[in-house]
This record gives structure tokens, sequence and C-alpha cells, in this order.
């Protein structure tokens, strides 16, 4: 990349960028996505929710086509409750008690499929919505983490990190808004065993990772803070006694700030490798260090001869995982959407990342790849979107940046009114509050339905 | 060659089950190959029967080459190898391969554990290891699995563990992952008791070290501030060897953007507003401008710290 300023000012190409999301709502996936295929129900909200915040799924869908995915959504839903992620496990009329364990309920896949229902504007009145609830106690396990599915013998399956920790609280928000404690007949998820795990996956440099002591990633720490917002448990300064996750704010800040990084491509991030100097070339997270002499070693001064010596790079910085790791479109959105949820957004740069994104990672159909040059795929497409509006892309609707939901289907889901009795909102809730003996919380109870 | 079902006599028993899409409008459809599509008919059928055979492990083995992410049928071919007695030494010869082939997937490790955890032995795991981080140094899967390896078997104390993550650090005195492997291994296997003053001397030591071989590798620095905190010693232990790299009197001899942050902390502890101020003007402005944002921040924290005193 030549050094000077680009001679267009970066834009988004909307117009790609719809061409390429109703191409993925319309037609069949090329087959490069079968590994994809126990994901579909994720696949399924990215496309929705990307043409969503594009401004375009009024004009993208026809009544019956919205009604007919509403309908694949609840296709996918099981008998006792919670959905599957695609009918790939689904054994039709053959499915009974002795088999059902091999097309269970999971987490991603109900957490997913509720958002599309959501953005569809389905009111979830066909959702189970007890029986999930009364489920998600049943995927955490005694140490307080969440796994996806519940197998042989009530075994929770699935890793124990807080991908599903995030997805398991986001279904209990949606369902019962952030009313602690049993719900009728219903019991509640243990909240403060779920809380000690998350801090126990504190870092020693202040990331979050997947199990105590393992190395901080930006996916856990975004997980974990989305996770904490849903749960009312993030770090704020409240004396309510309540324990509250990320135990040194200030630390995770500076680790999260640090995943912005100058190492953008793979050259960038060979040039680290094995090369213990400390040239423009090797220093992708400070370039301005220009010392020469210092700290030589013949592959630095090599590698550091005619390289530039202004910090041009400034137009296009990128956001990388975990330290000295090369910038890549997802964790754009995995280090700065919990910051927009911790309420620091403001402590990173939208501008060159936004630029980096649009100039460097934006593909001419559309979409977003991983790295620079890389073809589009729906999920670094889609989050690549997401980051943009999480900083205020002219054009784009503004999105929940927990949810990954346009804040127009996030207020629809705030309407609905089984949601409002729950939540007591409407002022109605002395009728019901006061069966099923009498606990405080059982307003919604009656208005929860199925299972 | 692809693999079909419907003409091999093993299977003419077997009666596919279809997917149903359900409706005229499914979501996220893909378009599988015929071969995909007629295997997950078998699979369908088979599971739908519970049927736990070797040929099950053979198509199971063939969806997963096409699906790896696909997570019951991993599930189904644990139970299918504990129900048949299968030879798991076997499995893990059929697994490496496999794991190489598909470096970003969870649901290989998880079977790996299982099946490893069944052994009851670490013994070739080390190499495989070693094989997998060839491809990728810093492979997230492969350093947590180590890392179950460890707590498994007890390995926190065994020499060769650090020796072994010595020699990662040492080609690539960058590799974050390593750096935290040591931590793992110094921190993490005390279960929350503090480690002694001897190791805390060795650890410091060790981090200065590699600070002094590249002192714009943030690493080192993480991991030399993490265990002046867990040692619970105040920070400005720290200051020497940050003016080292960064003596603010001299603003063209910095070496360190870490060293300058380290100095802001212990300036901002020690009360010199200026110089804390001072330090991070240097970050924002000339050493680490991309975080511009941050460094302001932080001074604006120092601002409000005055007022508060």
């Amino acid at each position: 990349m030549a050094p000077g300023l680009p001679a267009e000012e970066s834009k988004l190409n909307y117009a790609a960028h719809i061409r390429y999301w109703r191409r993925n709502l319309k037609t069949f996936l090329p087959h490069h996505y079968t590994g994809n295929d126990s994901n579909r129900m994720m696949l399924a909200l990215f496309i929705l929710s990307a043409l969503d915040i594009l401004g375009d799924l009024q004009g993208a869908l026809s009544a019956e086509e919205r009604q007919g995915y509403i309908d694949w959504v609840y296709h996918c839903q099981l008998p006792e409750g919670g959905f599957r992620p695609s009918p790939a496990t689904d054994f039709g009329p053959a499915r009974n008690d002795e088999n059902k364990v091999w097309d269970p309920a999971h987490v991603p896949a109900t957490f997913f499929a509720l958002l599309i229902l959501t953005i569809l504007g389905d009111d979830l009145e066909r959702v189970k919505r007890r029986a999930i609830l009364a489920w998600l106690r049943t995927v955490q396990r005694p140490d307080g983490s969440f796994g996806e599915t519940v197998g042989e013998g009530g075994r929770v399956e699935g890793g124990n990190d807080s991908r599903f920790g995030y997805m398991a609280t986001a279904i209990r928000w949606i369902l019962r808004g952030n009313i602690e404690g049993p719900l009728g007949r219903v019991p509640d998820i243990d909240v403060d065993n779920f809380i000690d795990c998350i801090r126990k996956a504190e870092t020693y440099d202040g990331g979050l990772s997947e199990s105590p002591y393992h190395e901080g990633h930006a996916g856990f720490a975004c997980c974990a803070v989305h996770a904490l917002s849903f749960l009312d448990r993030l770090p704020v300064d409240k004396p309510d006694g309540r324990l509250r996750g990320i135990t040194n704010l200030p630390l995770t800040l500076h680790w999260l700030a640090s995943r912005q990084t100058l190492t953008l491509d793979d050259e960038d991030s060979i040039d680290t490798l094995g090369d213990e100097s400390d040239s423009a070339a090797t220093c992708h997270d400070a370039h301005s260090f220009l010392k020469l002499g210092s700290y030589p070693s013949s592959a630095g001064e090599q590698s550091f001869k005619d390289q530039p010596t202004s910090h041009f790079e400034l137009q296009w910085v990128g956001v990388n995982g975990r330290p000295n790791k090369i910038g890549d479109t997802c964790y754009s959105y995995w280090a700065c959407a919990p910051l927009k949820v911790l309420g620091y957004l403001d402590i990173v740069d939208g501008k060159p990342i936004r630029r980096w994104l649009l100039d460097r990672m934006q593909h001419l159909v559309g979409g977003f790849g991983k790295l620079p040059g890389d073809h589009p795929d729906i999920y670094h497409s889609f989050l690549g979107l997401v980051v943009l509006s999480i900083f205020g892309e002219t054009g784009l609707q503004d999105v929940d940046a927990a949810l990954c939901i346009t804040n127009r289907a996030k207020r629809q889901l705030e309407s609905l009114p089984w949601r409002r009795k729950i939540l007591g909102l409407d002022g109605v809730q002395n009728s019901d509050w006061a069966q099923d003996g009498g606990i405080a919380s059982v307003a919604g109870y009656a208005s929860i339905s199925g299972g | 060659m692809p693999k079909y079902y419907h003409d091999d006599p093993a299977w003419s028993d077997i009666d596919p089950l279809p997917q149903d899409d359900g409706t005229l409008h499914p979501l996220a459809a893909i378009a599988y190959t015929e071969e995909y599509s007629e295997a997950m008919g078998y699979l369908r059928a088979v599971m739908a029967k519970n049927e736990f055979s070797e040929r099950v492990l053979g198509l199971t083995e063939h969806i997963i080459s096409m699906n790896p992410a696909h997570y019951t049928v991993w599930l189904y071919r644990a139970k299918t190898l504990s129900q048949i007695n299968a030879s798991l030494r076997d499995e893990i010869a059929w697994l490496n391969p496999t794991a190489l082939k598909h470096l970003k997937n969870y649901q290989i490790w998880h079977h790996r554990q299982t099946i490893i955890d069944a052994l009851d032995s670490p013994d070739g795991e080390a190499d495989f290891i070693a094989t997998m981080l060839e491809q990728d140094a810093k492979n997230y899967h492969v350093w947590s699995y180590r890392q179950w390896l460890v707590k498994r078997f007890g390995l926190f104390d065994d020499e060769e563990e650090l020796r072994w993550t010595e020699s990662m650090i040492e080609s690539d005195v960058r590799n974050n992952s390593a750096w935290n492997h040591r931590w793992f291994l110094v921190v993490g296997g005390r279960d929350g008791q503090a480690i002694g003053e001897d190791v805390v001397a060795r650890e410091i030591d060790y981090a200065k070290r590699a600070v002094r071989k590249a002192p714009q590798n943030q690493c080192p620095w993480n991991y030399l501030k993490g265990i002046v905190r867990h040692a619970q010693l105040p920070i400005s232990t720290l200051k020497d060897f940050a003016l080292e790299f960064a003596d603010m009197r001299r603003p063209d001899d910095i070496y360190s953007s870490h060293a300058l942050d380290l100095l802001a902390d212990i300036y901002a502890e020690q009360e010199s507003k200026e110089e804390a101020e001072r330090a991070l003007h240097l970050l924002a402005t000339r050493f680490d401008p991309i975080r511009a944002h941050y460094w302001n921040y932080r001074k604006s924290l120092l601002e409000q710290a005055g007022t508060a005193a």
C-alpha cells in the first residue's frame, strides 16, 4: 500500500451490500457453507439483521416471504421447547424419547431464533417460553458456566466459555427481562454462580479468557460483557451489594484499547515473527518508533530499510483479538462492542477503524472479508456492518451492540404485551401478582405460555 | 471420489431420512452436494434407530470430513466408540490428521479430551501439539487443549513443561499464547495460593530479559506488571527498569511505549501529576498515536483525581 491519503473519501457501498445480503437471503448459499450446516439459524439471523441495519428489510421481503421465514423458524422449534439450528437433525415422525437426545434444543439456535422472530415482527406467542426458561437452568453447570445442549443423562455438552453464557443470558433477558428469582414455578438460573465464572476468566493483562488462566481473547471478553449487561451486573458503582463482573475495569479498558493495531495484513504479521528488533516494520503497535540503531538485528535493519518514517498508516487502524495478532474484521466487533456496552466507546477513535473496514476489508461485490483481499463471508460481513453502525455510520440503522439487532427491532420486542406484563410495565400486574404463593415476580407467570 | 450409500450393499437395510425444510421459504439454505445430502439422510436414519456399529463409525467420519462443526455427530461418534469397544488409540491416530485439516474447529478438541481422558495417559500428546503449533503457533484451541492436559495429568510442576514453554517464547518472543501458558503454569497451578518470593524474583527477571530483547513487545510488559500486581508489590518497584527505556528528560531516546505507559501509572500513583501527564502526552502525540483517545482519557482521569483532592 503506497503512502499518502487515498484519492477518494472512504464510502460504504450500500447498493453492493444490499445486493450481497439479498442474494444470501433469496438464493442457496454455496456449498462452501456446508461446514455451517449446524449454524443455519445464526446465518439466518445475520442475513435478516444485516438487511434491517441497511434499512432494506421492508423492501426485500414480501408479506408471504416474511410469513414463510417465520414459519421456518417455528418449524425448527422442538416439541419440548427450544430450537434446533436447522432441520438437519430432525427425524420427523421417527423422533421419540429414545432418539431425541441427538436432536436437542440448542442454546445458540434458540437465541438466534428469538432474534429472527423479533426482527420479522412476530409476537413470539407460539414460542414455548416457559419451557425455554426452565431448560436454561439445565444447561448451566455446577461451576456456573453454560453449555450448548443437554446430552445423555442430563450431561451438559459444549464448551464452558462465555459464548454460551452470553446467549443463555440473552435468551433470559428476551423472555423475562432482568427480573431475578423464580418466576412462578419457573426457576431462575444461578446468576451469582455465573458471575463468579466470568470473574475467574479475567486474565492478568485485563482480557477475558475461555476458562481460568487461559489466554485473554476479545471474543470471550465481548461475550462476558454482554452477559453482564443482560444480567444488570456490569461493573458500576451501585450500593446494592450485588456481585458484579470485570473486577479491574481500568485494566480491561487498557486491554480492549490495546486491540487496535497496525498489523494489517499477512506480510506485516510475518515481519514480526522471529524478528526481535524494533523497527517501523516490526513494531506495528506503535509505528512511530524510529530509533535506528537501538536493539538492532541484521534482519531488523534489513526490514527497516526503505520504510517510510511518517505514520501515514494512521489512515487505517485495524483491530485484533489478542496481543501481537493481525487485524481481522470480526475483532473490530468483538473489541469495540464491549466498549460500547461498558460506556467507553470514545476511548478508541472510530474514524481510522472505519477507513480500514471500508478501504481494505470491504469487497467489491459487497460484504467484508476477514483479511484484506479475502472474499466476503456472512460472518465477517455482518460483524463489519454492526461495527460501522456502532460507530454511527450515516445511513445505517442504529443497533443494540449486545443483541446485534436494530434498536427498532429491540423496541418491537420490548413492546410485546406478554413481556410488558412480566416486567410489570403496564400497571396491571396486581391481578396476576398474587397467585402461585405470592412470590413477588409472578406477574408474568400466567402470561408465559406453552411447555 | 465421492462416497455414496444407496448402491452400497452394506447399507441396503437402511432407508435414509431426507431433510425436511418445512416451508417454501427456508432460511440460509445451503446448496449441499449430493454426497453430503445423502450421507446426512443415512445419519438421521441410524441416529433415529440408535444404531452403534462399525459402519456408523465410517459414516460419522465421512460426515465430519464434510462438516466438522456438526456437534451431535461428534457426541454420537463418542457413544459409538464406547458401545462397540473400539480402539481409542486408533481413534487418536485418525484424529491427528483430521485436526490438522480443521485447525479452527471447536468440537474436535472436545472429542480429543474425551478420548485422552478415557485412555488416562498423555503419551504422544506433546508431539502432536508440536505438529499443530508448527501450523499456527498461536492457535487458541491448541493452547487451551495443552492447558487441559496439564490440569488433567498434574503437570504444573513438571520442569519439562516450563522448559518447553520457554522454548516457545524463545522462538517467538511476541507469542502471547506462550507467555500466557507460562502464567498458567506459574500462577494458575497454585490454586489461588500466593507464589513464593523466589519465584516472583525469577519471573520478574525472566520478563525483564525478554523486554530487553524487544522493548516494544507488549507481552513481557503485561506479564511483568501482572506478576508485580499478583505479588502485591508496589508498581514503583518497576520504576528504574521502565526509565531504562523511556527517560522523559530525553524524549528522543525513548524505546518503548509500554515503558511510558507504565511510568504514567507509577507517576500517577506517586502523585507526580505533571510527569504522568507528560508521559501520556508523549504517548498520544508521538509514541502511540493510534491510541491517542485512550491516552487522553487517561489524562482526563488525572485531572479528575486532581479536582477531587
